[in-house]
């Protein structure tokens, strides 16, 4: 059994209007997610800003309401409040924030910032959750100078650092990163990945790592999803979707990631605008009237693609015809 | 569970005292050594702060040493007796009372409902504004239709109207029927920044911590929102001392033979003790003067303390 299950997920915004301010439409900004997380693996959640991973990670830890859908923990629905109470939900799954500076409280010590999930779970006595902190900043490579200091007296690694601390603490089973490492500059994310990683091994922690640095993704995760416009477009293994994507929009994707190497620049334009063509020319066919990616469809035991109808039609035949010879 | 924690690092036991004095000595100064910084950067501030003190103090205590009703009498020998004499340091009123005794007595009133006064309406008003900003949706609309329902109550008719109808009042009870109404501006300031700070990932990073949203407004969104907090409670205080003088100027304050600052300018009522007598108003105006004044120059050092990008203090080790 997977570690936590998300069904269906959905989360819509109303938007209010007309004479007695009733809700006149909704803004998807989840629509019907639906992945597993397994226990130890990283899986990685893609797509542009505004296509709803955020707000997929906020809905899985309880930050935003889900409109509709379940996610399962333990066998327990954990969008129901209740349920997460009951669990102690939030002591297995904590959270990495994007904004390193803003997810820490500017008027707490780092060491009242470390222990705060530990006074809420754990009951340690003063000297033992001291020592707890220190452990935590040293397993993140800070000094113990910083138990003292203010958030805003580090630079933004270390505070992402402080942030993976935090998260850790509890000893999670789960740790949601939102776009953990988008806010810092190139080896800073590599001294924070690693850190991640390294968490990971140790303490044998899955992540859902949300991010749109398809290379980051492709040095963090054995999983992947892409997201567009609400829905998840492409689902596979790392091989699945950097080897054979089928879908346009991650075409687009992968197309986009910068090549350092000088001696084909005119080759990879020529390839960029190649795909960028394509993608224009069949948006039409691969979202539907509303603008909506189609439901998936299975091209492979472990690669899913949302395919405009007649494909998904051809895929689906393939499938039966295997069956049938089985 | 616990052990993989300190499998992964070499840290034990052994070093904790080693370690904590380590981080004592590279620790950040807390914010009252901030604030005593700042004082001492303003002179101005710290010779205010000083006065402020000093009379509070003063008052407080001399006027437990003063006979209230006795002084109150009415000596006929004392009529409008001149300031800087013996028995009357400041002089006299029409009544033949001394007007320092007055001054101290009134003053100790005044500065005590001020006081109170701005304890509870602020106390209330943050309360307020802290859960209305927090929560949102319809606690936020209940709790702001209450309020917009005391902003229309015109405020100072209202009071006068209590203050006649109930037969027997005192300081206490005008300060909690003054309290009622004073609490309104307090609240919004502080529900319009709540509503802010509550948006921030901090208060996110709480929620995913477990920890509860009594904790998170008081312990996590107040601390954040103090500076508001800290100027505002002290320009309220400034302002709340004008409240009851005003109503005692009135005379709907205090009930009758109980001095105050505002009676005391009342004097000032009677053309007569304008152009002769000037020392039974003149006292009380300059007092209230010097303790605004003074009020607001702490205030603006409380508010540099709150923000480092204006602070004047030296970070001296």
């Amino acid at each position: 059994m997977s570690l936590i299950e998300i069904k269906d997920l959905k989360v819509h915004y109303p938007i209010r209007g007309g004479f007695w301010n009733r809700v006149v439409d909704n803004v998807k900004a989840v629509d019907g997610v639906t992945f597993d997380i397994e226990a130890g693996e990283t899986y990685g959640l893609v797509g542009e800003s505004g296509s709803g991973k955020s707000t997929t990670a906020k809905a899985i830890i309880g930050l935003e309401k889900a409109t509709s859908g379940t996610v399962t923990y333990k066998g327990k629905d954990v969008t129901k409040a209740e349920n997460r109470r009951k669990l102690d939900y939030n002591h297995d799954v904590q959270m990495i924030f994007q904004d390193s500076l803003s997810s820490l409280n500017p008027r707490k010590r780092i060491e009242d910032i470390i222990a705060e999930p530990l006074r809420n779970f754990e009951k340690l006595d003063k000297q033992a959750e001291k020592l707890r902190v220190l452990q935590l900043l040293d397993i993140v490579g800070l000094d113990a100078d910083a138990l003292y200091k203010y958030p805003h007296q580090f630079s933004g690694g270390q505070r992402q650092r402080i942030g993976v601390a935090r998260a850790v603490a509890t000893h999670p089973k789960l740790i949601i990163a939102d776009e953990p490492v988008s806010a810092l500059d190139l080896s800073v994310q590599a001294q924070v990945l690693n850190f991640m990683k390294k968490i990971q091994r140790d303490f044998g922690i899955s992540y859902l790592f949300i991010s749109h640095d398809l290379g980051v993704v492709r040095h963090m995760c054995n999983n992947i999803a892409i997201m567009n416009r609400g829905r998840i477009v492409e689902v596979g293994t790392r091989e699945d979707i950097y080897n054979e994507p089928m879908h346009i929009y991650t075409k687009r994707l992968l197309a986009a990631i910068p090549e350092t190497n000088v001696n084909h620049r005119k080759e990879h334009r020529e390839h960029r605008l190649e795909i960028e063509k394509i993608y224009q020319e069949q948006q039409q066919k691969y979202y539907d009237k509303d603008g909506m990616a189609f439901p998936l469809v299975k091209v492979s035991p472990t690669h899913s693609v949302a395919l405009p109808p007649e494909e998904a039609k051809k895929f689906q035949q393939q499938a039966e015809n295997k069956e049938v010879n089985v | 569970m616990k052990r993989d924690i300190e499998d992964a690092t070499s840290i034990s036991e052994a070093d904790l005292e080693k370690l904590t004095k380590e981080a004592n000595q590279e620790a950040t100064p807390s914010a009252a050594k901030i604030m005593w910084r700042e004082f001492v950067a303003d002179k101005p501030a710290l010779i205010s702060l000083f006065i402020l003190i000093v009379f509070i103090l003063f008052v407080i205590i001399a006027s437990m040493f003063i006979d209230v009703p006795k002084m109150m009498e009415t000596n006929i020998m004392g009529y409008y007796a001149k300031p800087f004499t013996p028995e009357y340091w400041l002089g006299a009123d029409a009544g033949g009372r001394s007007i320092a005794k007055e001054l101290v007595v009134g003053s100790r009133n005044s500065i005590c409902i001020a006081i109170g006064l701005t304890i509870i309406s602020s106390t209330f008003g943050i309360c307020w504004g802290l859960v209305s900003g927090y929560f949102g949706g319809m606690v936020d609309l209940a709790m702001q239709r209450v309020y917009d329902f005391m902003m229309i109550i015109p405020m100072l008719m209202t009071i006068i109207v209590i203050v006649t109808i109930i037969p027997h009042y005192n300081a206490i009870t005008l300060t909690l029927i003054l309290s009622i109404f004073y609490w309104m501006g307090t609240s919004r300031l502080i529900r319009s920044r709540t509503l802010s700070e509550s948006q921030k990932d901090y208060v996110a990073a709480s929620k995913t911590s477990g920890t509860g949203n009594l904790k998170i407004i008081f312990r996590e969104i107040m601390p954040n929102i103090s500076s508001l907090i800290i100027v505002d409670t002290t320009l309220s205080f400034a302002e709340n001392i004008g409240v009851e003088t005003g109503l005692s100027f009135l005379g709907f304050g205090l009930p009758m033979g109980t001095p105050s600052l505002g009676t005391l300018i009342a004097n000032a009522n009677d053309p007569e003790n304008i152009t002769g007598y000037w020392w039974t108003w003149l006292p009380a105006a300059v007092e209230i003067i010097i303790l605004c004044l003074s009020i607001s120059y702490i205030g603006q050092v409380m508010r540099r303390t709150t923000n480092a990008a204006q602070r004047r203090g030296q970070d001296k080790k």
